[in-house]
């Protein structure tokens, strides 16, 4: 079948009625969706002093040995920093509950814990208000529009792109250039993020495809605020890296009279 | 001046985080008259907060309530406008009723950073050392990585003669900032005055080598780094003719001593060259005579 013998004619009604509006729907809806989103967002929560201690004290040790190999820090001024953090470590001077007490096992956090919850629900929310809006909208277009043909692109195609461009329509004859009402959604759906980033700003949450991918519990696996993490554990693994640290030390002031000397010419260079 | 160019000048004190409250004032005053605030959009608040805070700095409180009133109807219980309030109350309340109020605001929500520093400047500020020391430690201890309160930190240990504590203090912001030639240069001269010079020496050579990176060897030295030579002259000429000098930091005295104490006589001669004032016979006689 060449294009040269098409027979197939729009309604240009199809284009006022029906193209037109999946799109115009499809952006009003992603419009909406970002305000109620905005809406539903609970303000962060509020940390007490204890936790931000806890949760920043394996930051002060990262500092430290961040520069360690050109440290700033002459000997004496390191060494103390380097053995009290790594004895607060060992004593667990920095967890939010106290040092542990005695023997006693650690209870393990409990992921469920309603503390941390907020999280997941607040993900969760927007979860459904991507979904819910996105299904509705599926099911108007299948209902009222299924086997619609819309438009023609001006460009051919191979007949791989069929099932892309042409679902909802069981005919295989037909060429691939005529795009089905139900793909014109998927092409919106996937291909609009682009005008509501011009619309709403870089930060929006209209964007649904994006969400499609993202699990609420994805997240679990980084560590994001919320999910409890075992600090007296990863205390303890600072502790090595600090003395690792310790022995790659040297003081950046060590030799400096010798290279300012050579760079000036008074000491032969090397 | 027109009004675009105030406000872009606004933005730009904004940004760079500048005190120039005068000028910020006087700029502010032309915006908030002209009834202008409304184009701004957003930026607003930003500028009511910088126009409160310039007015308060050039004692025009007034301007200062307007801005707060403003605020505090738009934004109601932000900690930022309530941290602001305090500041407004410590330019005319006493030091105790503002210091309750910061407690307050602490009570409220423990990790409010802003209220917090705010209260240790206080305490500084009446006098009350010991305690302003004790709450700072406190504050660094959570907020580890703040700069300008271990800078503080030390500030407040030189001026009680606390150098050894002040060097401490001075080492976490090293750590911090290591990339700041001023810090080193502060930590050296801190060290001096403690009597540490094989410290003092090695940090001075620090900044000299950072500062003069990026400039040939035979230029004269400039700015910091001239400070810093002063301060390699200084530390060099008494270690050259002491026999024994002790380091409370166990810093060696470096062999090569007397190359660098005529290298630094060198720089500071080569600074002073060509000048023909009364200063500079000062420093040749200063300089013969070691």
């Amino acid at each position: 079948m060449s294009s040269s013998t098409v027979s197939l004619y729009l309604d240009p009604q199809i284009r006022d009625w029906v193209l037109f509006p999946i799109t115009l729907v499809m952006i009003l809806v992603g419009i909406l969706r970002h305000y109620v989103v905005v809406l539903l967002q609970s303000p962060p929560k509020k940390q007490t002093r204890e936790a931000i201690r806890e949760q920043r004290a394996i930051v002060r040790s990262q500092i430290l040995r961040a520069t360690s190999a050109n440290s700033p820090a002459p000997p004496q001024f390191y060494t103390s920093i380097s053995r009290h953090l790594s004895q607060a470590f060992a004593a667990g001077t920095y967890l939010k509950d106290g040092p542990p007490k005695g023997d006693a096992a650690p209870t393990p956090p409990n992921p469920m814990d309603p503390a941390n919850m907020d999280g997941m629900m607040s993900s969760m929310k927007t979860q459904m208000v991507m979904m819910v809006p996105q299904m509705v909208i599926m099911g108007w277009i299948n209902f009222f529009f299924q086997g619609f043909v819309l438009i023609k692109l001006p460009f051919p195609l191979t007949l791989g792109f069929k099932s892309m461009l042409q679902r909802g329509i069981e005919t295989p004859d037909m060429d691939v250039r005529w795009v089905s009402s139900l793909s014109w959604y998927f092409l919106n759906f996937f291909g609009l993020n682009g005008l509501y980033r011009l619309i709403l700003g870089g930060e929006n949450s209209a964007d649904s495809s994006r969400d499609m991918t993202a699990s609420p519990f994805a997240t679990a696996g980084a560590a994001p605020p919320g999910v409890p993490q075992d600090f007296n554990k990863l205390f303890k693994v600072e502790r090595d890296n600090l003395e690792f640290s310790e022995g790659l030390y040297s003081w950046v002031g060590a030799n400096v009279e010798e290279r300012v000397l050579r760079r000036h010419g008074k000491l032969q260079p090397q | 001046m027109s009004l675009p160019t105030a406000l872009e000048r606004l933005a730009t004190y904004r940004t760079n985080n500048t005190r120039a409250s005068q000028d910020t004032f006087e700029q502010g005053c032309i915006t908030l008259k002209s009834q202008s605030t409304a184009k701004l959009g957003d930026e607003v608040w930003g500028f009511l907060e910088q126009l409160a805070l310039a007015s308060i700095d050039v004692g025009r409180l007034d301007i200062a309530d307007e801005c707060l009133k403003q605020l505090g109807v738009k934004f109601p219980r932000s900690p930022r406008v309530d941290v602001l309030t305090g500041i407004r109350m410590e330019a005319t309340e006493s030091p105790d009723t503002v210091l309750e109020y910061y407690d307050q605001l602490l009570e409220e929500d423990s990790a409010n950073a802003a209220a917090w520093k705010r209260r240790i400047s206080v305490l500084r500020r009446t006098g009350k050392y010991e305690r302003a020391v004790e709450e700072l430690s406190k504050f660094l201890d959570t907020f580890y990585t703040d700069v300008e309160g271990w800078l503080e930190l030390a500030d407040i240990y030189s001026s009680c003669n606390q150098y050894t504590h002040a060097l401490q203090a001075l080492s976490h912001a090293l750590l911090l900032a290591p990339q700041n030639p001023f810090t080193f240069l502060q930590f050296a001269e801190t060290a001096y005055t403690s009597g540490d010079l094989p410290l003092a020496l090695k940090m001075f050579l620090v900044v000299v080598e950072m500062g003069e990176r990026d400039i040939k060897p035979e230029a004269p030295p400039s700015g910091i780094n001239f400070r810093a030579w002063l301060g390699v002259k200084l530390c060099a000429r008494q270690l050259v003719s002491a026999s024994h000098i002790s380091s409370a930091s166990d810093t060696p005295i470096p062999k090569t001593i007397k190359l660098i104490d005529e290298l630094a006589t060198e720089r500071v001669l080569l600074y002073y060259q060509g000048e023909k004032e009364t200063g500079s016979k000062h420093v040749y006689d200063w300089l013969a005579s070691s």
